[in-house]
C-alpha cells in the first residue's frame, strides 16, 4: 500500500509543517448507519487465547534465560556483556509475564531492572540481591498453581522492592538530581 | 462508524524476543492483517523496512545492534529513505515518563507500554490510520507533531517561532465521520 508521494510543506518562522499524503486512507471504510460492527479486537483476543497454551513453556524458557544470565555473572562477574544479558532477560520478563499469565513476577522483574539500571558502578550491584530477585521469580513461576501464590508473591515483591530502593537511595546519595529526577519520579 | 481494512495494511514487527514477535503477529493476524514481516534487531529492522516498505512499524525499545530508539532516529531522516513518515509504534517494557518523552522526541508516532493487549494495539493503529498527524521539521526535530492538544493555559517557553504556534490539526477521517453523522 505504501506510496509516499509528495508531501505538502508550509514554512513558518523557524519550522516547517509537513503534511504527508494520507496513504493509509484506503484502509478505512465508513460503514453505513446500522451496519454490524466489526469486532477486530475480539477476533485478536480469541487468536491470542488459542496461542496461550504455549505461555507456561515460554515463561519457563524466559526464566531459564534469566538464570543463564545470572550464571554468566557468577562465572565472569559484572561485565558490560553479562550485565546487559541480565538486564535484557529481566526486562523481557517485566514486559511479558502478565501476558503469559504470571503477573505476580512483573514487579520483581521491574525491581531487578531498576537495581541494574540505576546502580552507578556495575561492580557495586549486590550479587546477593540479584540472586534473591532471580530465585523469587523462579519460585513464583514454579509454584504458580498454589492457592497462596499471590500472597507469597506480594510479600516477596514488597521486601525485594524495599531493599532495592533503599540500596539505590544510599548508593545514589551523591547524585541528588539523579535520585530525584530519575529514580524517585521515573 | 469506521472499519479498518487490516488486510490492506502491511506491518513490520521489530523485536529481539521471538515470543513477543509471535504474540504481536497473532494479534495482527487476528485483526485481519495478512502481511506481517519480522526482524529481530534494529539493524535487520532497518533492512526489512527498506525492503518491504511496511505501512506501520511496531518496534521494541531494548534490542541488540541498535535499539528501537536508534531505529526510529535512522528512519526519521528526511532524504535517507523513501518513507521517513512511516508511522512507528514503540512497544516496550519501559513505562517511565522520561522514556515516553525520549521516544516522542525521537519521532515515535505512538507509545505503547507492555503488557500488550489487543485493545491497546487496535487503538494505536486506529489513531494512526484515521487521525494522522502532520510532521514538524525544526533544526533539532523531525517527526510527528508532538502537540496533540491545545492548552490555553500553557505558560512555558515557546519552542516554535514565527507564528502559527497553536496545534496544527487537519480534519481527520474520524472528525469527518462525526460531521457526517
Amino acid at each position: 500500500m505504501s506510496n509516499p508521494g509528495k508531501p505538502s510543506i508550509v514554512t513558518y518562522g523557524d519550522y516547517e509543517v509537513i503534511t504527508p499524503p494520507h496513504t493509509l486512507r484506503s484502509a478505512v471504510t465508513e460503514l453505513p448507519p446500522g451496519a454490524e460492527a466489526d469486532d477486530a479486537v475480539a477476533r485478536a483476543e480469541l487468536a491470542l487465547s488459542e496461542l496461550s497454551e504455549n505461555f507456561p513453556a515460554w515463561m519457563n524458557a524466559e526464566c531459564e534465560r534469566l538464570e543463564d544470565a545470572r550464571a554468566a555473572i557468577h562465572r565472569s562477574g559484572f561485565l558490560p556483556q553479562t550485565r546487559d544479558g541480565l538486564f535484557h532477560a529481566a526486562h523481557d520478563i517485566k514486559g511479558e509475564a502478565t501476558t503469559f499469565g504470571f503477573p505476580a513476577v512483573t514487579d520483581i522483574a521491574r525491581s531487578l531492572c531498576r537495581l541494574i539500571e540505576h546502580t552507578l558502578e556495575m561492580k557495586d550491584i549486590p550479587r546477593e540481591l540479584v540472586d534473591q530477585h532471580v530465585d523469587a521469580i523462579r519460585a513464583i513461576v514454579r509454584e504458580s498453581a498454589r492457592g497462596d501464590v499471590t500472597d507469597l508473591a506480594l510479600a516477596l515483591t514488597r521486601r525485594l522492592r524495599d531493599v532495592t530502593e533503599e540500596f539505590l537511595a544510599t548508593s545514589n546519595r551523591h547524585r541528588p538530581d539523579y535520585l530525584r529526577d530519575v529514580i524517585q519520579t521515573g | 462508524m469506521l472499519r479498518i481494512e487490516f488486510n490492506k495494511l502491511r506491518f513490520l514487527v521489530v523485536d529481539d524476543n521471538a515470543h513477543m514477535r509471535r504474540i504481536v503477529r497473532t494479534l495482527l493476524h487476528g485483526f485481519g492483517t495478512r502481511e506481517v514481516y519480522e526482524a529481530e534487531d534494529g539493524g535487520a529492522g532497518l533492512e526489512a523496512f527498506t525492503h518491504h516498505m511496511p505501512d506501520i512499524i511496531i518496534t521494541d525499545w531494548v534490542m541488540p545492534i541498535f535499539d528501537g530508539l536508534e531505529l526510529t532516529q535512522m528512519i526519521r531522516q528526511p532524504g535517507a529513505n523513501s518513507n521517513p513518515y512511516v508511522p512507528i509504534i514503540m512497544l516496550t517494557g519501559h513505562s517511565e515518563k522520561r522514556r515516553v518523552i525520549a521516544a516522542r522526541d525521537a519521532g515515535v508516532t505512538e507509545f505503547m507500554a507492555k503488557p500488550i493487549s489487543a485493545k491497546a494495539l487496535y487503538e494505536r493503529v486506529l489513531n494512526i490510520v484515521v487521525n494522522p498527524r502532520p510532521f514538524i521539521r525544526t533544526k533539532t526535530y523531525f517527526g510527528p507533531d508532538r502537540r496533540r492538544t491545545t492548552n490555553a493555559n500553557y505558560v512555558g517557553p515557546e519552542r516554535r517561532n514565527g507564528g502559527k504556534a497553536d496545534v496544527v490539526k487537519p480534519i481527520s477521517l474520524l472528525d469527518k465521520a462525526k460531521i457526517a453523522d
